[in-house]
């Protein structure tokens, strides 16, 4: 009986996750007819892949899938860059009177506004610099962005490795680098992978952003470009959802193959192993 | 290759860890730093492996003064308490990374891991990861890492510390052989007297910071400096006892039982008798000119006496220490 109850809450959280994602596929496959159709056609309507054609091939979901690539990418190997070596000093390196915590707190203080507050400082900022539409502009945003969050996930999985282990990497002959690139960083791969998931992610599916520092095609990202086909005259529901579908895919593919150290990481400090 | 230390001193904030230690150890001698924890051996030890700066003094190694160098230049191997294994590598690796970190060819790696493990018994764990070992394994695995590459001085801190009592006493002696056929000197960090006493050439005694003692296991037990030494070196600890002008101090096999009341005896009874198998502790309780007292004796074999038993003791004149009263010093 509680088994039953168990796989039935499972269910419905399981139906509850996936349903939008089906009615997203499916519409994605309909004719106009068919998207419109009441009751609803959850099976049994003749598949079509015009609007993937109508997506990628007239529409530009193409371009913006490519600097949704580039630009998450990007961002997410500088916030890594970046913040690995920041959190590794903050992890390792004790400066006196809690300096260590302070830089840290600060580092995070930088996300506890809403977003939206630093729109405007951030677009007069980019406009100046010349990099409004620009895919670098938008990958320095998201970097920044990122970044608080690479050094406190980071930090904790540098804490996590003792000491040791890398002072004997060193009395071994390695240099502090070295200890870090050969000993240190295979240990917390684990972290870096959900690390790196998590950047993806909030990189691929930035919205706000993107909106407002990005205005023509040049550095249109796909949330962006989908929700521009909510035009004054029509909204093309097929289009916006084959791009989303194929929005999906890259976040899918990589948190598949990170799966193995994804659940690690994230459980990493909760449980020693 | 002799390791020289002059005058080095650490300080943490205010707290002085090391302070102003002198001490050499000569060429294939094994040294043991012996105190209670915080007492700053541990942070002497890593100043002398390079992972902490002094803030002075002076360090050299086989002639070469390496205060200033970095702990990879110093060649120096160093074996942890908690061992510090290579999670993420095999056996093989683990034992071969000094090498394999000095570019040395791939070949000789494999064979010179082969003959260190082979030396060490772990021939048959290569293949495997450290967590699949047990704690002496480990063990053995981080001491095979620290004499592959023939460094010119170890360095081991409390090694032996995480290992269960019996196999503690094994590796004590496969450590003191082992560095016997090595001949490289050796610096030895423990809280454990009885791994000082066998291990070593010599041992320096420390407390706070300071080195109160450097000599013999036999010195430091038969002779010690001061009432710290006297008390921190031997199990059961050294009886002390006030007098007019010194402390008395006794060790409790020198303690002289009667069970009848004889000359130059004091009486006592037993407070606690504590049978070991080879010999029995025994606590006596008496009464001296400055109030209760406690008293620790020795007894042979076999000696089986119920509390409060009357017993008569005494010191044997001949192995009385004396200290000043107020610095503690050996008169």
């Amino acid at each position: 009986m509680k088994t039953a109850l168990r796989y039935a809450a499972a269910g419905l959280a399981l139906l509850a996750a996936l349903a939008p994602v089906y009615w997203l596929i499916t519409i994605s496959l309909k004719r106009e007819i068919d998207q419109f159709a009441y009751p609803p056609r959850w099976v049994g309507f003749a598949p079509t892949l015009e609007n993937y054609a109508e997506a990628f091939g007239q529409g530009s979901f193409g371009a913006y899938f490519m600097n949704s690539v580039l630009l998450a990418t990007i961002s997410t190997l500088a916030a890594l860059l970046i913040g690995v070596p920041a959190a590794y000093g903050l992890a390792r390196f004790e400066w006196p009177r809690d300096w260590n915590n302070k830089i840290a707190d600060w580092i995070l203080s930088t996300r506890m506004l809403p977003p939206i507050v630093t729109i405007v400082p951030l677009f007069l900022m980019l406009r100046e610099a010349g990099l409004i539409n620009s895919l670098i502009g938008l990958a320095i945003v998201y970097t920044a962005f990122n970044l608080p969050f690479v050094v406190w996930m980071m930090r904790g999985f540098f804490d996590e490795v003792p000491r040791e282990i890398e002072e004997a990497a060193m009395l071994d002959g390695e240099s502090r680098a070295g200890a870090l690139l050969r000993v240190v960083l295979p240990l917390v791969k684990p972290g870096l992978a959900a690390t790196a998931v998590f950047c993806l992610v909030v990189a691929w599916n930035e919205f706000l952003f993107a909106l407002i520092l990005t205005q023509t095609s040049a550095a249109m990202t796909l949330p962006v470009g989908i929700a521009s086909r909510v035009t004054q005259y029509e909204i093309k529901w097929g289009a916006m959802s084959a791009a989303g579908v194929v929005a999906m895919l890259p976040v899918l593919v990589f948190a598949t193959a990170a799966q193995k150290y994804l659940v690690r990481g994230l459980s990493l400090g909760a449980v020693k192993g | 290759m002799a390791l020289e230390i002059q005058s080095i001193s650490k300080r943490f904030g205010a707290r002085e860890a090391v302070s102003e230690v002198s001490l050499t150890a000569e060429d294939g001698e094994f040294v043991v730093l012996l105190g209670p924890s915080g007492c700053g051996k541990s942070t002497l030890l890593r100043m002398i492996a390079g992972l902490e700066a002094p803030d002075q003094g002076s360090i050299r190694l086989a002639g070469n003064d390496i205060t200033q160098r970095e702990a990879r230049d110093r060649d120096i191997a160093m074996v942890f308490q908690s061992y510090a294994l290579y999670p993420h590598m095999t056996i093989a690796q683990n034992i071969g990374y000094p090498l394999r970190v000095r570019k040395t060819a791939a070949a000789e790696i494999v064979k010179q891991t082969a003959g260190v493990a082979e030396r060490l018994g772990l021939s048959r764990l290569l293949a495997n990861f450290p967590r699949q070992l047990s704690g002496g394994e480990r063990q053995r695995v981080a001491l095979a890492r620290a004499i592959i590459r023939r460094p010119k001085a170890f360095l081991m801190d409390e090694p032996l510390s995480n290992l269960d009592a019996r196999l503690r006493v094994e590796m004590r002696a496969e450590l003191k052989r082992l560095q016997h056929e090595l001949r490289t000197v050796t610096i030895y960090v423990t809280h454990d007297q009885a791994e000082a006493m066998t291990l070593a050439h010599r041992i320096a005694v420390m407390s706070d910071g300071k080195i109160q003692q450097f000599d013999t296991p036999s010195n430091v037990y038969h002779r010690p400096t001061n009432t710290f030494v006297a008390g921190f070196v031997g199990s059961p600890s050294m009886n002390f006892v006030p007098s007019q002008d010194a402390v008395l101090g006794i060790r409790p096999e020198d303690v002289e039982l009667s069970m009848t009341d004889q000359p130059g005896f004091t009486a006592a009874r037993v407070w606690v008798s504590e049978e070991m198998g080879n010999e029995t502790i025994l606590v006596l309780a008496t009464v001296l000119s400055t109030g209760e007292k406690q008293i620790t004796a020795r007894a042979p074999a076999g000696t089986r006496l119920d509390f409060d038993t009357p017993v008569w003791y005494r010191f044997r004149p001949e192995k009385l220490h004396r200290f000043h009263t107020s610095t503690g010093a050996r008169i």
